[in-house]
């Protein structure tokens, strides 16, 4: 069984109009899901894992990146 | 003879049955007849020649609870042919409420609503504490009808005080809020609304938010007393607890013999499965009898953004998102200075930001200075000699980066997939959120966006299909009596409008909240004539003083 991965983080408009941070995710039994997160929360995410850009998230452990909410 | 007698227009009818040339004769505020050549004359005679004449159009998502109490005609809603308004929607309503408890409930609205503080301070008198008061506080002065929804989130803090944002509540507080919800549902209240997201100034969850499933289960067996809808806020960003939500209604519904609602849901590119899988559930959970109806707005979303703030917006911009995330003092530093504006510019691409930011437009409302309002960033930068991603830079240090940049259509945004779910009988259309996120964008026009995009632009919706989503629908769900069909005895709502221009105007701000505050809002275009009660309510581009609405009665 492989680890959860990021398979896509897009920006997406928010119910309030501000840009979110979709996260597209396959977990470890192969089901694929999205998690909506907001600015805040994502820039941390991107800081604690080290990810430069959003699209560096793409190909990361789920786990790993969650250490940062 | 009639009181007003509407000739020659296109009448359809709200129940879907196809438009007919004919006349509308309205007498009391009622229909009175619908025929050709009406005799019999009206003392008021409109001809709608080339117009459609429909019933007035059904907004069951607003949160127009403040406005109301200085603006009974809750602009610019009533232009756009919007003649019945539901607010006290997301847990929150102005009743009931304990004097000493408006300083908490104002704290939520303005979280909600960014109405301006002197709107709860210099615009009205708090004359009510009971749901009865706050109906006869704004009764009197409705040009717009108006069915309101109580807020579970009022209702627990005036049963816990400020215990309703901390804890589960006991069985005898549960008691006591049943007893509170029914005393409003015979004041007239359409039901309850509830929220699973909404925050208050504080980013502080709302008193809703810490209801455990029986207290909700039990103010639902109050609403099975009188059939009435429970509005809630699911978890929208997240599909399965979406679904999880869906099936919570539905055992509620088929439980209490109730309607429920649930507002918003959006669909986007990012999560293509969302709504088909929410509809999906909904399908299924109807077909076991439970009345399950998920609400969704015609508008895109735009993305909204100034340098105040970080945003995601350049969430793939490092270096950006590096400088906007300094404190803002060190970030106006960081900007001003040459070599770091340099490299942020160079860090756009070579293009200098003309994909990716010149088709930014400039919101007005700021600190934007007004000839540059509503204009793209591209045809700013190219006037000013600067490529787009500088030109965003130096608009904002002019400014103190209070300008604020929209990019249109971020999400909820393609016609192709969301026409034919409005379509959907599943789909209620609604969640325009009239009356909320004042300065954030425009909540208005919704309806003739409907119009425009979804029945002239792409066919998703025939014209009469349209007019039955956002009449007749609505009042069935809702059980508005009497209201959302043009038929004889019903409420003589109507609205006369052009079917080949009726569109929403460009966005642009106004400073018409008390105290100067501002909100943004759209014109109505195409909409000639508005009946409220068998009164004209607008006209040929102006409010008239007719003030018919009345609080809706339920059937």
């Amino acid at each position: 069984m492989s680890e959860a991965v990021v398979l896509a983080a897009d920006i997406a408009a928010g119910h309030d109009g501000d840009a979110e941070l979709v996260v597209t995710v396959r977990y470890e039994n192969g089901v694929v899901g999205v998690v909506s997160l907001d600015a805040d929360c994502a820039f941390d995410i991107m800081q604690s894992c080290g990810a430069a850009s959003s699209a560096d998230l793409v190909g990361r452990s789920w786990h790993e990146v969650l250490k940062g909410v | 003879m009639y009181d007003i007698l509407i000739k020659n227009g296109l009448v359809i009818d709200g129940a879907g049955t196809k438009a007919v040339l004919s006349d509308v004769g309205i007498k009391d505020g009622k229909i009175l007849a619908i025929g050709e050549n009406l005799k019999g004359g009206g003392r008021q005679v409109l001809d709608a020649a080339g117009l459609v004449v429909s019933p007035g159009f059904i907004d069951p998502h607003t949160h127009f609870d403040v406005q109301l109490l200085w603006d009974g005609a809750a602009k610019p809603a009533l232009e756009h042919g919007v003649t019945s308004i539901i607010p006290g929607n997301c847990s929150l309503s102005l009743a009931p409420l304990k004097a000493e408890d408006r300083k908490t409930l104002i704290g939520m609205f303005q979280q909600i609503e960014e109405l301006p503080p002197a709107a709860f301070t210099d615009a009205f008198e708090w004359t009510w504490e009971t749901f009865s008061d706050y109906r006869a506080a704004i009764e009197g002065d409705l040009s717009v009808n108006v069915a309101p929804l109580v807020g579970h989130s009022v209702i627990r803090l005036w049963v816990m005080g400020a215990d309703a944002q901390q804890r589960a509540a006991r069985p005898d507080e549960i008691e006591a809020m049943q007893d509170l919800l029914r005393d409003c549902l015979n004041a007239g209240a359409v039901g309850l609304s509830t929220s699973f997201v909404d925050v208050d100034e504080n980013a502080r969850p709302v008193p809703s938010r810490f209801a455990q499933f029986q207290e909700l289960d039990a103010l639902c067996a109050v609403l099975g007393e009188f059939g009435r809808m429970l509005q809630i806020v699911p978890e929208f960003y997240d599909t399965d607890i979406t679904i999880a939500r869906i099936d919570q209604l539905a055992e509620l519904s088929l439980k209490h013999k109730i309607p429920t609602t649930l507002s918003p849901v959006f669909d986007n590119r990012q999560s293509p499965n969302n709504v088909p899988r929410t509809l999906a559930r909904t399908e299924e959970q109807t077909a076991r009898g439970a009345r399950v109806w998920p609400q969704m707005q015609t508008r895109p979303i735009d993305i909204s953004f100034s340098l105040l703030r970080p945003s995601l917006f350049f969430a793939r911009l490092p270096s950006w998102v590096k400088i906007l995330r300094l404190p803002v003092t060190e970030r106006i530093s960081a900007l001003r200075d040459p070599a770091t504006a340099d490299r942020l510019v160079a860090d756009v691409g070579e293009d200098g930001g003309e994909r990716l930011m010149g088709r930014l437009i400039v919101r007005g409302g700021g600190e934007a200075p007004e000839h540059l309002v509503g204009r793209t960033l591209g045809d700013i930068a190219a006037e000013r000699g600067e490529v787009p991603a500088r030109a965003l830079i130096t608009l904002s240090l002019e400014n103190d980066l209070e300008i604020a940049f929209l990019a249109a259509n971020g999400g909820h945004d393609s016609t192709d997939r969301i026409g034919p779910m409005l379509a959907n009988p599943l789909v209620h259309i609604g969640a325009s959120d009239g009356g909320a996120h004042l300065t954030s964008f425009s909540t208005y026009g919704d309806t003739g966006y409907l119009f425009s995009e979804f029945v002239r632009k792409s066919g998703a919706l025939t014209l009469e299909h349209a007019v039955q989503k956002i009449t007749s629908e609505p009042a069935e769900i809702w059980g508005l009596k009497d209201r959302g069909m043009l038929k004889t005895g019903y409420a003589a709502d109507v609205v006369i409008f052009d079917p080949s221009t009726i569109d929403r105007g460009i966005e642009r701000p106004v400073f018409d909240m008390p105290g100067g505050g501002m909100r943004y809002v759209r014109d109505s275009i195409g909409v000639d004539t508005v009946l409220v009660n068998g009164q004209i309510a607008w006209a040929k581009g102006a409010y008239t003083n007719a003030q018919t609405g009345q609080i809706c009665a339920l059937a």
